[in-house]
């Protein structure tokens, strides 16, 4: 094992990635740019639910209804309506959120003490925010039942009432940024090296200067060595700037430990740079190495618990996370940043990566080997 | 236009494809891949929600509650512990999501008329999920106490009370509120640029890496030519992929185009249009295989996924990145796939989109040719 | 034995069920060019590449600067230079880069790269090009900085593979005169080319042909051999009357 050769192999990878102007900005700024956009777009809070009004009841009651809803922050009364075919325009152009209709009859039965129907129409088109807001809307109408039910008796209310007190553990604001910001991180590392190793070493194949390193006494490990070493150093610098970027900027919370987080990263990058040495090893033209690396990163990272949660899946897919270091490195970017956990209880996370990673590395450097022949 | 010199190179094209076997074949085998995985792995609907109780009370009343909890549709009550840590636990280990606390001595508040305290922890970790559960939550204890109201003013000797408010729901589009529906169509947007854009992005680089790109130049054929046809290849394996694509939504899952088929695939080609105009403006002006990846991925694949309302709402984002939204080409893709998919729209509604994107197709065409006769094509 | 440069005996390369090399055997004395002749696709390249190290050999023995190409093959890979017809240069980078990067490669000790990359500098007369990217240096220069770059480490043995394709005559001459004088240094020089005209310029050379050595010898001895009653004919003759010769 000779250092100088690795080096040197080190310094030239260096030196063309960096002499390529147009390449420069992009290591800084792509990263950036991601983390930016999935800061600011990755989020499925429910605010501001639009609403369109049709009254045709047009009553005390009915107006007492609406200030209920419109009184409501997490609701904008945007349109009211005059005939139900205009409301029913109003959905099929998504200009509202959600449609609510009060019946003719409306205070007509609620002063005889019976229950009117209110229909409450839901753009279905995204139906997880669609769920959320039909439950706020049922929560509002809810409250306005108990404000009726106590103008109308007004006895001393002292019943027995379950008091909720809902707590959310780790995340109280149900911040979700804090919640996709740290996994961007992750997965920007995992592109990025994924993506450049491959690309590195198809290069030097394809302009034919792979067949005169193998004409020197380079050995396959150092040659391994010098072209992923440059990319783990890439990789921890982008993730160095990210991490400062994403608590100044966007003020995610950092409670755990930073160098737990970097030896997360050495062991996530083992299985990274493995699978990009593996795809070097089985393509022959950039195009491919592009293709494939692609092809790798979308299920790892959509089955890794970034966006759509692993609880979420079928059984067998489940099983499946258990084979994606994105998915381990996730826990306990997670882990660190928002809840501070140690080493404690995320070993088992630390494990899977060292276990996974040495597997992939060991594996992809023997196949990468045996081609070299 | 001269439709050999388009036909040669397309052939040759073609030929660089069929030979690369491996990148054609990803072409094919990725956007399968992601149906696979959107119409089956991957999901934002929160039902089975698992809830873990503490019962310290033990009596009727307190049953019933949990009782209750676990016959609606959206919880599962997956056991009862006898320790709150050992349910924070639960919590923390992600066995379950929700964590139910009753205090002893809760029933007899409730019998004495007193508020009775009922603890309970979401597991707020992944905030999607959190923020539903949280409402489904709320909305039950909501009508959970109603009905105690009701049930006091009742035994207190007056007539029967009903609740004066109901809501009945219909749910326009979705109608059984499954993101299947919405996600699967969707990723046809999402395919189309990978296909369409990120594999084009390599196509011009590639010959001016390999110096092929100075032969061409010396060829009498017209940077129009020249980009038709390079494109064609790509458009038709986009265009298959697209149809694949419908009918797998289709016969795996159950999605249903509710619209009008051949305006699917106009807007589709119109879409494929943009793509491929986008990845060759790409390829041309970087001229290096790595920087047109990477470049790709930024501008083409992200913006599709993330800026164009596919999943993440356009309406929550701060009005720079909505203003932003306006010019990703799959903004106007998604609107028209949802309008046929699911509002069940024509062209009358949706043509401004249809519109929209042909303009794009143009513009980003006519830049091509630009970049290209700057080049000395 | 220990004046042999490279020796081979019965070597044979198969790829599948194509023979490539068909046991052939030569030897080359230390210090002498040899030249490796051919028409293309004949096995030049393939038994260039097993000599290197780059390729194993199906069967046979062989010894370069007195290792065991089986056995030793990483040894080997010191002890020899290695310039193939690409000129496998990195085209991004400067002359000076590319140096410096050989000379880590090679294990060249530190404390002699200032004196090795002078040398190359002024061998390769590119001191005032150092730090211009390659591929904006024409292809002449740029042969020579590959020849450069294969000899910073002062091998034993020079394998050339198809040096001189695509370069003017000039340069041609320029680089035969280094050749000669490399060898007086005691390198022994192993080329392949297909310009016969070139072969003049090797002591000996060997002639192969679908992957059989067809002539070995002396250039003007094989030629007198074969047209004793000629006296224009040169090495080009040769081939033509010996590959006809096969044909029939």
């Amino acid at each position: 094992m000779n250092w100088i050769r690795v080096r040197e192999l080190v310094r030239k990878e260096f030196i063309q990635l960096f002499r390529d102007k147009k390449n420069r900005p992009l290591l800084i700024v792509a990263p950036l740019v991601q983390l930016i956009l999935f800061g600011y777009v990755v989020t499925t809070d429910v605010r501001d639910i639009t609403v369109g009004l049709l009254d045709l009841s047009r009553t005390p009651e009915s107006r007492m209804l609406i200030d209920a809803i419109g009184g409501n922050k997490t609701f904008r009364i945007t349109e009211v309506t005059e005939r139900p075919v205009d409301m029913d325009q109003l959905l099929l152009m998504r200009k509202v959120n959600l449609g609510v209709k009060i019946p003719p009859d409306f205070s007509v039965k609620i002063r005889k003490g019976q229950t009117a129907e209110v229909q409450i129409l839901a753009d279905g088109s995204m139906s997880n925010m669609a769920a959320v807001r039909i439950s706020y809307m049922f929560t509002v109408l809810e409250q306005f039942n108990n404000q009726v039910i106590r103008e109308l008796h007004p006895v001393k209310m002292s019943y027995g009432k379950a008091d909720d007190r809902i707590r959310t553990w780790y995340n109280p604001n149900l911040d979700s940024r804090n919640f996709y910001v740290p996994g961007i991180v992750a997965f920007l590392i995992m592109l990025l090296v994924m993506l450049l190793t491959s690309m590195a070493i198809i290069r030097e194949k394809e302009s034919g200067t792979m067949e005169q390193l193998m004409v020197t006494p380079l050995k396959p490990l150092e040659l391994i060595l010098g072209k992923t070493i440059p990319f783990i150093l890439i990789a921890q610098a982008q993730m160095i700037i990210v991490t400062i970027f994403a608590v100044f900027w966007f003020d995610i919370p950092l409670v755990g430990s930073i160098s737990l987080l970097l030896v997360a990263t050495c062991l996530f990058l083992l299985s990274t740079l493995g699978i990009g040495l593996f795809i070097s090893t089985i393509s022959t033209t950039q195009q491919q190495a592009m293709m494939t690396t692609f092809f790798f990163i979308l299920p790892f990272f959509m089955l890794s618990g970034f966006v759509f949660p692993v609880a979420n899946m079928p059984k067998i897919v489940q099983w499946l996370t258990y084979l994606n270091p994105l998915k381990y490195f996730l826990i306990i970017i997670r882990g660190v940043f928002l809840k501070g956990t140690g080493l404690g209880s995320l070993w088992p996370q630390f494990a899977g990566l060292l276990i996974l990673g040495l597997i992939v590395f060991w594996g992809s450097v023997n196949l990468f080997r045996k081609r070299l022949d | 236009m001269n439709l050999i010199k388009i036909q040669a190179i397309s052939r040759k094209e073609y030929y660089h494809l069929i030979r690369d076997f491996r990148s054609l074949y990803l072409a094919f085998i990725i956007p399968l891949l992601l149906i696979f995985l959107f119409g089956y792995a991957l999901s934002l609907d929160v039902d089975n929600i698992q809830v873990v109780v503490v019962d310290h009370d033990q009596t009727d009343l307190s049953r019933d509650l949990i009782q209750k909890i676990g016959a609606s549709s959206y919880f599962h009550v997956i056991g009862q512990v006898a320790d709150d840590r050992i349910a924070s636990r639960y919590l923390d280990d992600g066995m379950a999501s929700v964590a139910i606390i009753l205090a002893s001595g809760w029933t007899a508040n409730i019998r004495a008329d007193r508020e009775s305290q009922v603890q309970i922890l979401i597991d707020g970790s992944d905030p999607n999920f959190a923020g539903i559960t949280r409402s489904y939550l709320t909305a039950f204890m909501l009508r959970y106490n109603q009905n105690q109201l009701l049930d006091f003013l009742n035994r207190k000797g007056m007539e029967p009370i009903h609740p004066p408010v109901e809501g009945r729901i219909r749910v326009w589009f979705n109608e059984d509120l499954e993101s299947r529906n919405f996600i699967v169509p969707g990723i046809i947007a999402i395919i189309i640029m990978i296909v369409g854009a990120m594999l084009t992005s390599l196509v011009v680089a590639r010959e001016y890496e390999n110096g092929t790109m100075e032969t061409i130049r010396s060829l009498p054929v017209p940077a129009a030519e020249f980009l038709i046809g390079k494109a064609i290849p790509y458009f038709i394996i986009g265009l298959i992929d697209v149809l694949v694509s419908i009918l797998m939504g289709q016969l795996l899952f159950g999605v249903v185009m509710k619209s009008s088929f051949w305006l699917m695939i106009l807007a589709s080609s119109l879409y494929l249009g943009v793509a491929l105009s986008l990845g060759l403006l790409i390829s041309s002006v970087t001229k290096s295989q790595l920087v047109a990846n990477q470049i790709a991925v930024l501008i083409t694949y992200l913006p599709s996924l993330l800026l164009s309302n596919f999943v993440f709402p356009v309406e929550n984002m701060p009005g720079i990145l909505q203003l932003v939204t306006l010019i990703v080409p799959a903004t106007y893709f998604i609107d028209i796939l949802n309008g046929l998919y699911l509002r069940n729209l024509g062209l009358s509604a949706l043509w401004p989109s249809y519109v929209i994107l042909t303009i794009m197709c143009g513009a980003l065409s006519v830049l091509n040719l630009i970049v290209l006769k700057r080049e000395g094509l | 034995m220990a004046s042999e440069a490279v020796a081979v005996q019965n070597l044979v390369k198969r790829f599948g069920r194509f023979v490539a090399v068909d046991q052939i055997s030569f030897s080359v004395q230390k210090g002498e060019i040899f030249g490796f002749l051919g028409p293309n696709g004949a096995g030049k390249s393939t038994t260039i590449r097993m000599l290197c190290g780059i390729i194993t050999p199906t069967s046979g023995a062989g010894h370069v600067a007195g290792l065991d190409i089986f056995t030793q093959s990483e040894e080997i890979k010191h002890n020899i230079g290695y310039m193939s017809q690409k000129f496998s240069l990195y085209e991004d980078m400067t002359p000076f880069e590319n140096i410096r990067f050989y000379l880590g490669i090679y294990s060249v000790p530190p404390e002699k790269w200032k004196e090795r990359t002078h040398w190359v500098l002024e061998m390769t007369r590119l001191e005032n090009a150092k730090h211009r990217l390659t591929r904006e240096l024409p292809p002449g220069w740029r042969q020579r900085l590959a020849l450069g770059c294969a000899l910073l480490h002062e091998p034993q043995i020079l394998f050339l593979d198809e040096p001189t394709s695509g370069v003017d005559p000039i340069t041609r001459r320029h680089f035969w005169a280094f050749i000669r004088q490399l060898t007086t240094t005691g390198v022994t020089v192993f080329v392949t080319t297909h310009y016969m005209d070139e072969a003049q310029h090797c002591d000996r050379v060997v002639m192969i042909n679908e992957g059989k050595i067809v002539v070995s010898g002396p250039p003007s001895r094989i030629v007198q051999d074969m047209f004793p009653d000629r006296t224009d004919a040169d090495l080009n003759d040769v081939f033509i009357q010996l590959m006809t010769r096969n044909r029939s």
